[in-house]
């Protein structure tokens, strides 16, 4: 997929831009192109072409130098993201510098980025669950924040329509909790996995051990590969098999003759004609010239993920929005919210010895979420509810069996003890005051203001997260593991990668920022349609909701430029 | 030293298997006044000749290679010289230096000097008092976990450096760097060692 259009013709007027080419920007640039509009994509970082710029894809560990070991400069590179643990020699080109890019924590938050074409689909988790109406009716029947503008029929058919081009395997179980996607054929549980499912389903009424609904590819699809099973995906994959916007969206953008993609190019602001009453372009920073730009189009798609997308229109200031574009409603940057991560339980399984597996499989289990999904399975004490990720595999830590020299060496030559965990996933509610703000003291390398970020998980998020570990031990026990470990490492919001509000979806545009098809509702010509746009965050991965939002965004937009009501 | 002595100090390994390179080199450096064959970047010599003899004892030669064929001494110094902080660095230097007092506290000796017996007592005591590593959750480890000590990270940095060997990751584990598919329930005599990647 060579001989991208990289702002070659150095046009500065086009029917559409977007900015950003992550996971939604990508799904906008194809639809847009698609659709016939000229679309412009601002990328801020730089061009990562499908297996060409994959530089680490096929090294083994002795193949680097210091085996995945970060050097004193890369770590002061990545000195926050370093936190997350998933930054190693394979992947740091990956991550964005932390130190050109500076965020302010007002309380912890871990605020992980990809600033490469691409972005963060080149790094996600793959994880893939359709929301149901048990999400999407939640603010509503609960009260916390405001009701969502949209119910599952709004976008059942947009999940259909991008499962079906980006490839989403798993297994149908027919929960009404968690609707089933076109799927491809899942992938298997280990024999291991198998026993725990049947032990778990068998004592535990309403709860369902599944194989993890992934974008990975389990046969070939649209032209890409299926999973080798290298698990080596955040380096990029060589044969597409899992979605990224490098290997998929973009692509097929590319493919319309419609696509200019333009890298380095850092969004400074929306700019929005107080006359038009509209937005009539964007202004950029070359991050290599520092020269100022300005593009022009018809509409605006703002995807620079949650934060960067939130910020951009914070920044975006006139004389009609003084308080930011969109900002009609004070909700601009507030309502920030995250997964609670890491928490739950780890133990041994005996009895599998003889028994192993071929290949690494880059996915686990999945338990939907059962509590507070009917009368019958509600809690007194919180609202909304989680589900598990886990696994089970052979490993544990040689270094801890009490012995050495050739014996000891001998043993460990051998595979590892069984080991499975499960790990919750908790929703967040969106609390006003989880908030980002544009901060002037601390600027960026290319003198911007940067974020501050303040936000926390509170006394919901904390009781779901006592529930998540106490179920998780008492699961584990059932399933007859040994030496259980329960564990809540007490992430602050962040690490989940989840982030989700800050300029919301809603009915209304006295308390909301964009309307139910993703428009600023006071400019309707700009769309934002990634994490920002979220009203609520459900306890499942958000990806393929941003997808679906995104292509169903996307073509109303088409729509009402043809209607010229934009 | 003469080569005799040198012989009963690492007797632990004594075998005919074993008399071959790993032993070789020793012989041949205390041919050469003792001096190491590599010249460390991190460690100073002492250190060095310390940690050497810690992964060898670990990690001996059998009828597979042993840590110290395949370099993981070295790597490991490569690695603490490279990827370690100041503080870092001097925790690990105040560590050898805290590990070699106990030495001469209850043995008479820095542990390079110690006869076999008393080597194999000093890292069975070792193994018998340090912490052990709790299990890990995507990369990071959970539950209360206690101080792992000296003897505990340098062995789990010993094995790390080992298994992520070429020799080793190609030809002592099973090595398959594109499995091409996932067979959930393989038979582990289908498979033989653990696999590498």
């Amino acid at each position: 997929m060579a001989n991208f259009n990289i702002d070659a013709k150095k046009d500065v007027t086009y029917d559409a831009i977007v900015i950003g080419s992550g996971i939604s920007g990508g799904w906008a640039a194809k639809e847009l192109c698609e659709k016939g509009l000229k679309t412009l994509v601002l990328e801020r970082g730089k061009i990562v072409e499908h297996v060409v710029d994959y530089t680490t894809m096929n090294l083994d560990p002795w193949d680097m130098e210091l085996r995945g070991g970060l050097t004193p400069e890369q770590k002061k590179k990545h000195y926050k993201a370093i936190r997350s643990g998933w930054i190693g020699t394979d992947t740091e080109h990956f991550w964005a510098d932390d130190a050109a890019n500076p965020y302010t924590e007002e309380k912890p938050f871990l605020w992980l980025r990809g600033h490469q074409m691409g972005g963060k689909s080149l790094l996600w988790g793959k994880q893939t669950y359709r929301w149901s109406d048990l999400d999407f009716e939640a603010n509503a029947k609960d009260g916390h924040g405001v009701d969502w503008p949209i119910r599952y029929k709004d976008i059942e058919p947009w999940y259909t329509y991008v499962e079906k081009f980006a490839g989403i395997s798993g297994e149908a179980l027919g929960l009404p909790q968690l609707p089933d996607s076109h799927f491809l054929p899942p992938m298997e549980l280990n024999c291991v996995e198998k026993h725990i499912k049947s032990r778990i389903e068998e004592q535990f009424k309403g709860r369902n051990m599944t194989i993890g609904r992934v974008a990975h590819l389990t046969q070939p699809h649209n032209g890409r590969g299926q999973c080798q099973y290298r698990n080596r995906c955040s380096r990029g994959c060589p044969y597409g098999a899992y979605f990224s916007s490098n290997a998929t969206t973009l692509p097929a953008a590319n493919a319309t003759g419609n696509l200019t993609i333009r890298p380095y190019s850092i969004v400074q602001s929306v700019i929005y004609d107080d006359k038009k009453g509209k937005a009539t372009g964007v202004r950029i920073i070359d991050a290599e010239t520092n020269e100022d730009i300005e593009y022009s189009a018809k509409i605006i798609f703002v995807n620079a993920s949650a934060l960067s997308t939130t910020q951009i229109l914070m920044n975006s200031k006139s004389n009609r929005f003084e308080n930011g574009l969109g900002n009609d409603s004070g909700e601009l940057g507030h309502n920030l919210m995250d997964h609670t991560y890491r928490v739950g339980a780890i133990g041994k399984v005996e009895g599998f010895d003889d028994k192993y597996y071929k290949g690494r499989r880059p996915n686990g289990i999945y338990i939907p979420r059962y509590v507070n999904i009917d009368e019958a399975s509600k809690s007194d004490k919180f609202v909304r509810g989680f589900g598990y990720q886990g696994g089970a595999h052979r490993g544990g830590n040689p270094a801890n069996v009490e012995s050495f020299g050739a014996e000891f060496k001998n043993s460990i030559l051998k595979p590892g003890p069984w080991e499975f965990f499960i790990t919750g996933f908790a929703e967040c509610l969106p609390y006003h005051e989880n908030k980002i703000t544009l901060n002037h003291e601390v600027l960026d390398k290319w003198g911007q203001p940067t974020l501050t970020i303040d936000a926390e998980f509170k006394e919901n998020e904390k009781a779901l997260n006592k529930q998540i570990q106490e179920d998780a031990v008492e699961m584990l026990e059932a399933a007859g593991l040994k030496d259980i470990i329960g564990f809540d490492k007490e992430h602050p919001p962040g690490y989940g990668v989840h982030e989700m509000g800050t300029a919301r979806m809603g009915r209304d545009p006295k308390t909301s920022v964009l309307n139910g098809f993703n428009q600023v509702h006071a400019a309707k010509n700009v769309f934002v349609t990634d994490g920002a746009c979220m009203t609520s965050s459900s306890c499942v991965n958000p990806s393929l909701t941003y997808m679906a939002l995104t292509a169903r965004a996307a073509n109303h937009a088409v729509s009402e430029l043809k209607k010229q009501n934009l | 030293m003469d080569r005799r002595k040198a012989l009963q100090k690492t007797g632990l390994f004594a075998g005919a298997t074993l008399m071959m390179p790993t032993m070789l080199s020793i012989l041949q450096s205390c041919n050469e006044e003792n001096r190491l064959h590599w010249t460390p970047e991190f460690f100073t010599e002492d250190e060095a000749k310390t940690v050497s003899l810690l992964v060898d004892m670990i990690l001996p030669r059998t009828d597979t290679p042993g840590a110290l064929d395949v370099k993981s001494d070295i790597f490991m110094d490569k690695v603490i010289a490279r990827t370690y902080d100041a503080e870092g660095q001097e925790h690990m230097r105040s560590e050898i230096a805290a590990f070699n007092a106990k030495c001469e506290e209850q043995y008479g000796a820095a542990f390079i000097d110690l006869d076999e017996s008393d080597r194999i007592a000093v890292l069975q005591e070792a193994e018998a008092n340090s912490g052990k590593f709790n299990p890990g959750v995507w990369g990071t480890s959970v539950g209360e976990q206690e101080p792992i000590g000296f003897y505990r990270g340098l062995k789990s940095m010993a094995i790390w450096a080992y298994f992520t060997s070429e020799e080793i990751g190609e030809n002592v584990l099973s090595y398959d760097p594109i499995p091409g598919n996932y067979e959930p329930c393989r038979p582990v005599s289908e498979v033989g060692n653990r696999w590498s990647l």
